[in-house]
């Protein structure tokens, strides 16, 4: 699947690549990046987080052109009044002029790197308005934004995987030359389908996809234990003889009863005690039977 | 030897050089922050000697001070003796997590970090060192502190070493374990660790695999 979200790109889509710690996210954007490239597409890129050399490095040299990098490092606050773009700027009239300036042909790709630097600066409710609004706005084809995951309470992250039509979380596997994506993609009619596969990214920027497989180095022979006998070597006797087993059968449990002995216990016998009952004006008197339900 | 120019905020490392020398060449750049935060505290005006501590009277306004500071001490261009100008600076800082008892957001340490990344490695091929002290793992507050904090270093940084005591605990002939974790961005999304084991000594510390210390061999 996520092959299909790579090539595939569908208008008004905002897909959402989740990181942590153990493992980044930044390979697999520029998997995105390169193959929107690839396709002829325009890409704006907003660098908060990484330089322009560094989310460069390996993309296709023939379309470059094609890239337009918005340098938000290394001034993504405007400390140094230097910046072509900070994290302020992020909203639908910005960029907007942005892309009017660039002259572009059909609808662009909006990338973001990343919105965990945007959304440590905005309430990440205004920030969902904004790209709520960039996409219904037509001027951007898709965005493609990267998060880290485990900088953010759960709830922020839940806000803006919310707003996603495509989720792509990566974490490390067992194997070090791979890592585990797990795609979740929305469709347009509400259903949500969710795929685990390994995946590489290798030195020009290609993803290659392997399917969710149990790696080979780790096939774990399912052995059936033999189980052991607990009663075995005891100091004392947990067993029992043939005699002893027949009488622990015969014995009547007290609660237990037959269905004869049940109607006998239950059939009013003659001569016993009769309850007379007189309600009183207070006394809700109901003449159906409380125990009625009972299966005794 | 390659001189670098050393920019220094707190040092606590003995590194074995003559660092009064240092100091005086103009090869050495020392924020004294325990001394001049009294100062800074006391005065009734923030005057332009003690901007960049300016986040000790107000710290929900961030750390852009203590950036200016350390943006001008890099680009010095200061002359050695020899005619020659200083090689590419290191920036090494000590430590961190002070700055979060003193009351200054993770968010702002984590915007300071960036932006001296972005001046120290970025523009002038710099190296950066930052000490933070960590809490246990199972700690249940993710939200501030110093955990948090970690975490966005982390994904900033080119290499992490994680260092603790032993988990069997005390021994006299390895001092603790540092795990190397390096995080190569682009291309290798998967991050290798390795273990070393560590003996601290009088001027240095040696590092070796674990299992493979002089005492046992």
């Amino acid at each position: 699947m996520l092959l299909d979200v790579l090539q595939g790109a569908e208008a008004g889509g905002f897909i959402l690549i989740q990181d942590t710690v153990k493992c980044t996210g930044r390979g697999i954007l520029k998997c995105f990046i390169n193959a929107a490239l690839k396709r002829g597409e325009d890409v704006h890129v907003l660098g908060f987080e990484a330089s322009e050399t560094e989310v460069c490095a390996g993309l296709d040299r023939s379309c470059v052109q094609k890239l337009h990098f918005h340098k938000g490092f290394p001034d993504p606050l405007g400390w140094m009044c230097r910046s072509s773009f900070t994290v302020d700027q992020l909203t639908s009239q910005h960029i907007t002029k942005l892309i009017k300036d660039s002259q572009h042909v059909k609808a662009p790709v909006l990338v973001i790197d990343s919105l965990s630097l945007v959304l440590r600066h905005h309430d990440p409710v205004v920030i969902s308005q904004r790209l709520q609004e960039l996409r219904k706005g037509g001027d951007v084809k898709t965005i493609i934004s990267l998060l880290h995951s485990d900088l953010h309470l759960q709830g922020v992250v839940g806000i803006v995987s919310h707003l996603a039509s495509t989720v792509i979380s990566v974490a490390p596997a067992n194997n070090e030359h791979h890592a585990v994506a797990t795609t979740t993609r929305r469709t347009k009619s509400g259903k949500v389908m969710q795929e685990e596969e390994y995946f590489s990214v290798s030195e020009d920027v290609t993803l290659s996809v392997q399917a969710k497989l149990r790696p080979p180095g780790h096939v774990q022979k399912e052995q059936k234990v033999a189980e052991a006998d607990p009663a075995s070597n005891l100091t004392f006797n947990l067993r029992l003889s043939e005699e002893e087993r027949k009488a622990k059968e015969k014995v009547a449990l007290p609660f237990v009863f037959s269905k004869e002995k049940k109607s006998a216990l239950l059939r009013p016998t003659p001569g016993s005690g009769r309850i007379m009952y007189e309600p009183d004006a207070n006394d809700d008197f109901d003449e159906e039977d409380p125990d009625d339900d009972l299966d005794v | 030897m390659h001189h670098s120019s050393f920019i220094i905020i707190c040092l606590s490392i003995y590194v074995g050089v003559s660092l009064a020398q240092a100091r005086e060449k103009g090869q050495l750049v020392f924020l004294e922050g325990l001394k001049d935060s009294i100062g800074a505290i006391l005065q009734e005006e923030s005057s332009q000697g003690t901007q960049h501590l300016s986040y000790l009277r107000s710290p929900g306004a961030g750390l852009k001070g203590l950036f200016r500071f350390v943006e001008t001490s890099v680009s010095q261009n200061g002359a050695r003796d020899d005619g020659e100008s200083w090689g590419p600076p290191v920036l090494l800082i000590d430590d961190l997590s002070v700055l979060l008892s003193l009351g200054v957001t993770v968010g702002a340490i984590l915007d300071f970090t960036l932006y001296c990344q972005a001046t120290v490695c970025t523009e002038l091929q710099g190296n950066m060192v930052i000490l933070v002290r960590c809490e246990e793992e199972d700690v249940d507050d993710d939200e501030e502190g110093a955990n948090l904090l970690q975490r966005g270093l982390v994904h900033q940084c080119n290499l992490a070493l994680h260092v603790e005591g032993l988990p069997t605990g005390y021994c006299r002939d390895i001092h603790g374990q540092m795990q190397v974790w390096w995080r190569q961005s682009g291309e290798t999304m998967y991050n290798p660790r390795k273990i070393f084991h560590f003996k601290v000594h009088d001027k240095g510390a040696s590092f070796f695999a674990r299992g493979t210390s002089s005492a046992v061999l």
